[in-house]
């Protein structure tokens, strides 16, 4: 892991910058820029159109990274869509998912606005039945929450497999095997997770899983929604346009069969070169490796920031490196902007999550520092010092 | 500035509402005031710790104090605003300042920085005492700038006090900035014809107020006064006689790169602005010893 830096172009230009925003976006590395950069360098066509010599190769390409991509999740290429983020991808099930049989969704208080606001604003047009279970104590059993208000009613249950305020991470498997004996699927948010750790559709009964390049090493602008073939034809996409149809007569759409219903118009190729460029590097380093070095790194994020006289919100055996806390009285942005002047970057306030801070008691927002494999002991040790300087103003 | 810039306008705007939300003792929401203290705080925690820990726990105070300066700071910008309209100088009509040329219409060639003054190469104008003189003033004066006005007993002191080695000459450089300067000017000069423009141009700073507001009717009336043969006068004065007269002085002011009234060149140094009756002694006297001249650049520096 100690060599990595060296690959973010980012870290060598700003050698003093310890950057702790991963749970945002994350840096990228050196092939992923290039691979971005290579598209419009050796390709430059557009995929599935033209038959050129050019775009062949650029369909054959975008085809090897969505392979790419699904098998990173234990998915398959003719279940994997692109989208622009892991916010459309989760939009593209709750919005085109169909409810006219059963309208019941089950989610948490713990989610992403990407998925809360979505399910909200079907509720609130009365398309669906909303419940949200509680998931916001240490001690909260999920599955068993969700067990009291799954039923013969409940179409999809929507929830993420690690959340961006406390960095708790989620089992999903009995939840997705709970779903399916009611006959509703499971749809994950793997914004915080599928960068992380393994995630595997097939083997954790997951249905839809949702997730941003941006924050596994990729580029942003571009995401992915990765489920079974099969559960593809019964979602409506959510834009529609140049390369959704098989056919077009002027009374009658006939729909591609395949993926491309959901992906109108021209994609983002660069993004998805970067994209496959990225899980081609998480694969070289191991996702098992980066969890352990994540799981270290948390522990020492955590033993800092308490001895700065912080409070940490959550249970300290999630296993994310990403640790939410506050000082009392000081507003989470002015402790943000402190630790800026001392060149640490990290985010304050909801974090698109304002339900879930709410829940953990930080109704003013909190501070976040997320970490990830280019971040190493050192960083963490300086981050540490800088805020016990900090704490002390408050002390 | 900021406001024009596309990068800083956001900060203006926040910074505006800020500071209209603390004068009505709202709480500042835009966040922009927790976003200077904790860059203040932060850069202060790499030096001083001890510092930023006393900054951050009195912020609010500080942030008083800077509202009640930039309030009055604001204020005092839109008294000198109204003083320069008023009076065509910053400071009001009592400070040691001078008519600044305001040459919004570029009749006069410049609204811009001042040049380096250079001394007339003519002696014409309303003059008084021996040409041959040691001493040679010439000022360049408005008849309606209060500054000029202010300059005027020092003046006379002068002559009084120099008597026979001094030769003082008036040119009329009235300011397109200053109403009624014009028709004074004219005035004076047509009184000088008959001999009175100092009786004229005494009564015409004595009135100065009324000479800006009611011009013509009122500089008439005032030459009455001062025993002036009413029919030559009024021929002169509305013959426009001396046009031409007036034209050249005012074409040897810009010559000179004067930019304010009164500007006085003394032999070849110069005054800006009243000045002192010792102030204008040390200029007169400066080359004589040196201890003379410190006395004098600490005279002019101290002097009122
Ligand atoms: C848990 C979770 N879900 C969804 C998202 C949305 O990701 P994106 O903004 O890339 O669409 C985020 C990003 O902050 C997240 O943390």
């Amino acid at each position: 892991m100690n060599d990595l830096r060296s690959d973010f172009p980012i870290l060598k230009n700003n050698p003093d910058l310890i950057y702790l925003d991963s749970a945002c976006t994350t840096l990228k590395p050196r092939p992923v820029i290039d691979a971005a950069i290579e598209y419009y360098e050796r390709y430059g066509a557009c995929a599935n159109r033209s038959s050129h010599r050019k775009g062949r190769e650029t369909t054959e390409k975008i085809d090897q990274i969505r392979e790419r991509v699904a098998g990173f999740v234990g998915g398959d290429s003719e279940g994997t869509l692109w989208t622009k983020n892991a916010t459309e991808a989760i939009n593209t099930v709750i919005s085109g998912f169909d409810y006219s049989k059963k309208n019941k969704v089950i989610t948490t208080n713990m989610e992403h606005h990407a998925v809360l606001l979505p399910l909200m604003r079907l509720r609130d047009r009365g398309k669906i039945k909303l419940e949200v279970v509680e998931n916001s104590h240490p001690d909260s059993n999920l599955e068993e929450e969700i067990r009291k208000k799954i039923d013969k009613e409940t179409a999809l249950i929507v929830l993420n497999n690690a959340n961006n305020t406390t960095g708790k991470r989620q089992k999903v498997d009995e939840i997705g095997k709970m779903a399916h004996e009611f006959g509703a699927k499971l749809c994950v948010d793997g914004a915080q997770g599928v960068p992380h750790f393994k995630c595997d559709l097939k083997k954790e009964n997951i249905d839809f899983i949702a997730f941003s390049a941006h924050k596994m090493l990729g580029p942003t602008g571009v995401g992915a929604l990765v489920c079974r073939k099969e559960d593809l034809s019964g979602l409506r996409p959510l834009v529609v346009g140049g390369g959704n149809v098989k056919k077009v007569e002027l009374n009658k759409i006939e729909w591609a069969a395949d993926q491309s219903r959901f992906e109108a118009g021209t994609q983002n190729y660069s993004g998805i070169f970067g994209f496959g460029a990225a899980i081609e590097y998480l694969t070289k380093i191991g996702i098992q490796k980066i969890e352990e070095h994540e799981k270290d790194l948390r522990k020492k994020m955590v033993n800092c920031i308490q001895n700065a006289g912080a409070q940490v919100y959550g249970d300290e055996s999630s296993a994310s490196a990403l640790v939410s806390f506050n000082f009392k009285g000081a507003k989470p942005h002015e402790v943000a902007l402190m630790l800026d002047q001392q060149g640490i970057a990290l985010r304050s306030g909801f974090f698109c999550a304002q339900i879930a801070l709410e829940a953990i008691g930080a109704k003013e927002g909190a501070v976040r520092a997320s970490a990830y494999l280019y971040n190493d002991q050192e960083d963490i040790k300086k981050f540490g010092e800088k805020l016990e300087k900090i704490g002390k103003l408050y002390s | 500035m900021s406001i024009f810039s596309a990068k800083y306008r956001p900060l203006a705007k926040k910074g505006f509402e800020c500071v209209f939300k603390t004068l009505t003792l709202k709480p500042c929401d835009t966040g922009l005031d927790d976003q200077i203290k904790s860059e203040i705080v932060g850069k202060l925690l790499k030096y001083s710790p001890a510092l930023a820990k006393i900054i951050n726990k009195q912020f609010a105070l500080l942030s008083w104090i800077f509202v009640l300066l930039t309030i009055g700071s604001l204020a005092y910008s839109g008294l000198g605003i109204y003083n320069f309209y008023l009076y065509g100088n910053c400071e009001g009509p009592n400070a040691t300042g001078a008519c600044i040329l305001n040459d919004i219409t570029g009749d006069y060639g410049r609204f811009s920085e001042p040049k380096d003054l250079i001394a007339p190469t003519t002696l014409d104008g309303i003059a008084v005492g021996d040409p041959n003189a040691e001493i040679k003033i010439v000022e360049f004066g408005c008849f309606t700038c209060p500054y000029t006005k202010k300059a005027e007993p020092t003046i006379q002191q002068l002559i009084r006090e120099y008597n026979d080695s001094i030769y003082y000459v008036f040119k009329p450089f009235p300011l397109p900035n200053h109403n009624g300067s014009f028709d004074a000017a004219r005035a004076v000069l047509c009184a000088d014809e008959q001999n009175k423009s100092w009786e004229l141009r005494t009564e015409i700073f004595r009135h100065q107020e009324i000479c800006s507001t009611d011009g013509v009717l009122a500089i008439k009336n005032l030459a009455k006064n001062a025993g002036i043969n009413m029919s030559n006068f009024n021929r002169c004065y509305d013959q426009n006689k001396t046009d031409a007269a007036l034209s050249r002085y005012i074409q040897q002011g810009k010559d000179s790169h004067v930019y304010a009234t009164p500007t006085f060149f003394i032999n070849n140094k110069t005054i800006v602005g009243p000045k002192t009756v010792e102030q204008f002694k040390c200029v007169i006297n400066e080359n004589q010893n040196l201890f003379e001249q410190i006395g004098c650049s600490l005279g002019q520096w101290w002097g009122k």
